[in-house]
């Protein structure tokens, strides 16, 4: 059955196989010994690959809805039959979808996510009955919290285009959205079959890519012709500032900076650990530089947000209090700056670097963790295994740190603020250039 | 289907038989003609019983193009009806043009409304 079992890596640490399934679908999995597995399909059909806006938001909508093979309802009763759980997660690259279920029911869940991937009916009264709805509350949820509003507008200012698209469908947006906007893109992310992945734990590799390559060709009806797509364009960061009033809830402020360069990954997860203010203990103070500069009442987590081809690596800081936002802003550009000359300690270095380490590997162990760091892996072809990541950030200089703080600081820098614009600071006002 | 939102019908028994659907097809055209629903340009699915929940889903589900066409028919229709006329010849709805375009949304409502029954009264058993 299997054309290569091509077992490309089985790390020490045993973190994921790596199987070719003959559907071509990149198939990874670990077994750890859980009393339940899941499944995701992880599929090239993130913001970043919609040709309108929000039609990738409303396709991880549509995820599980009705196929050739059963209906919407019935997908959902026969779950939960079983007792799992089927979930969709959208992200800037990817569109993840998860079932969760008891070890032994895998045949059921594969089928219903196989017959997704190969025969779904996007049809048109599902979307305005059921799809549109989630679609729109959404939405709505997410544009009443300002550091995820803040997050949106710093990925549009920095990216633009490509990862500058918002994760979410505007109500403005949805208006002109179609059923066959949303199999286009579908069509375009599983007719290339290298760029779909399968991510599985609890269950072996070879018995997953086994149920997948007969679970697709039950369904295979006829071949549909795969739209042809422009090629994502490199992605290109450029920085920018906004101030958008808004009166309800916290107000929020960003400060960040990007890069396109990979090399720096590893230092920008140490550098990400060590502007962190948040601390290890509940209700303790963090001993982190910037923690002492953070007001009482403002609060500031660290962001990195890595992509295929670029980073956004900044602070958000969330309050009610606009002088103490004013305050914790130009102490995270101080230690941006700080950073940029030099002033990382050794043992400030070693800590960042030991924080960045735990946090990558624990995340891990949390099965959205998987997915989001070996899945990327996986369609890349790489072996899905996180000792070069946590090598890489081991290999962090104190000089390494400095110097790609210092290519930060000299780029374009994007500051978002969210709140009462008449109080809130400009971008100069809190030290930032330009 | 006996009280289902398109009634009682004998007409798939009807077509599966050749020999009946040659001899009654001349009388069910003659009888739609005589009906007169044609002369005031309506077609066939506009006399569809609508006051019902799986009809008024399926209602929903026209394109926005059909159900501007209905509206439209029927208002023209009811004019008729005011003036206690038929319509000019010219404005008669052609037998091509009487197509079915509400029942297959009818027929798909009432197969969800069924499965949902089914999974609603389900009896689980362990394997």
């Amino acid at each position: 059955m299997l054309r290569a079992c091509r077992i490309v890596c089985a790390s020490k640490r045993g973190f994921a196989t790596v199987v070719d399934a003959s559907t071509g679908f990149k198939v990874a999995a670990v077994d750890n010994g859980q009393p339940s597995s899941s499944v995701t399909v992880l599929l090239k059909a993130g913001s970043r690959y919609q040709t309108k806006p929000g039609v990738a938001h409303t396709l991880s909508n549509f995820a599980f809805k009705s196929t050739a093979k059963r209906s919407a309802l019935g997908t959902i009763r026969e779950a939960e039959l079983y007792g799992g759980v089927l979930s969709s997660s959208l992200s800037r690259e990817h569109l993840a979808l998860t079932a969760e279920f008891l070890r032994g029911d895998e045949e059921y869940f594969v089928d219903v996510l196989a017959s997704f991937l190969a025969a779904p009916k996007f049809t048109r009264h599902e979307l305005s009955e059921y799809v549109l709805p989630a679609v729109h509350s959404e939405s709505h949820a997410a544009s009443q919290s300002a550091p995820t509003y803040a997050l949106e507008l710093a990925h549009a200012l920095a990216f633009r285009g490509g990862l500058g698209n918002s994760l979410y469908a505007d109500s403005q947006a949805t208006g002109n959205i179609t059923a066959e906007d949303i199999r286009d893109l579908h069509a375009r992310a599983v007719g290339n079959p290298s760029s779909v992945a399968i991510l599985g734990t609890g269950i072996s590799a070879e018995s997953l890519a086994k149920l997948f390559e007969s679970a697709v060709s039950a369904h295979k009806t006829s071949v549909t012709p795969v739209p042809s797509a422009p090629a994502p364009s490199a992605t290109t960061y450029r920085g920018g500032s906004t101030r958008i009033a808004s009166a309800h809830g916290p107000q929020a402020v960003f400060v960040g900076f990007g890069s396109t360069a990979l090399a720096s990954v590893p230092a920008l997860h140490a550098l990400a650990a060590h502007l962190n203010p948040a601390p290890a203990l509940k209700w303790a103070s963090s001993a982190a530089l910037l923690a002492s500069g953070i007001p009482a009442g403002v609060h500031a987590r660290s962001v990195l947000l890595p992509y295929s081809d670029a980073t956004l690596i900044g602070v958000v800081l969330e309050g009610e209090d606009a002088a103490g936002l004013r305050e914790g802003a130009k102490a995270v550009v101080g230690a941006f700056k700080d950073a940029a000359g030099g002033k990382v300690g050794r043992e400030e270095l070693a800590r960042a670097v030991a924080r960045a380490k735990f946090q990558v590997a624990a995340g891990v162990e949390a099965r959205e963790g998987y997915v989001g760091a070996l899945g990327p892996k996986v369609l890349k072809g790489e072996t899905a295994s996180l000792q070069t990541v946590l090598d890489g950030i081991q290999g962090v200089s104190a000089a390494s740190l400095s110097q790609v703080a210092g290519d930060l600081v000299k780029s374009k820098p994007t500051y978002i603020a969210i709140g009462d614009v008449h109080a809130l600071p400009h971008a100069d006002e809190i030290g930032l250039s330009a | 289907m006996l009280f289902g939102p398109l009634g009682p019908s004998l007409a798939p028994y009807v077509r599966s038989s050749r020999t009946l659907s040659k001899w009654l097809k001349p009388i069910a055209n003659w009888y739609a003609n005589v009906s007169g629903y044609r002369k005031v340009g309506l077609v066939y699915d506009d006399l569809l019983v609508e006051e019902r929940p799986d009809v008024q889903r399926a209602l929903t589900r026209l394109t926005p193009r059909e159900a501007y066409d209905r509206a439209f028919r029927f208002k023209r229709a009811s004019q008729a009806s005011v003036l206690h006329k038929e319509l000019p010849k010219s404005e008669w709805t052609n037998p091509e043009e009487d197509v079915r375009y509400l029942k297959p949304h009818v027929l798909e409502v009432v197969k969800e409304d069924q499965e949902r029954r089914v999974w609603d009264t389900i009896d689980v058993v362990r394997k």
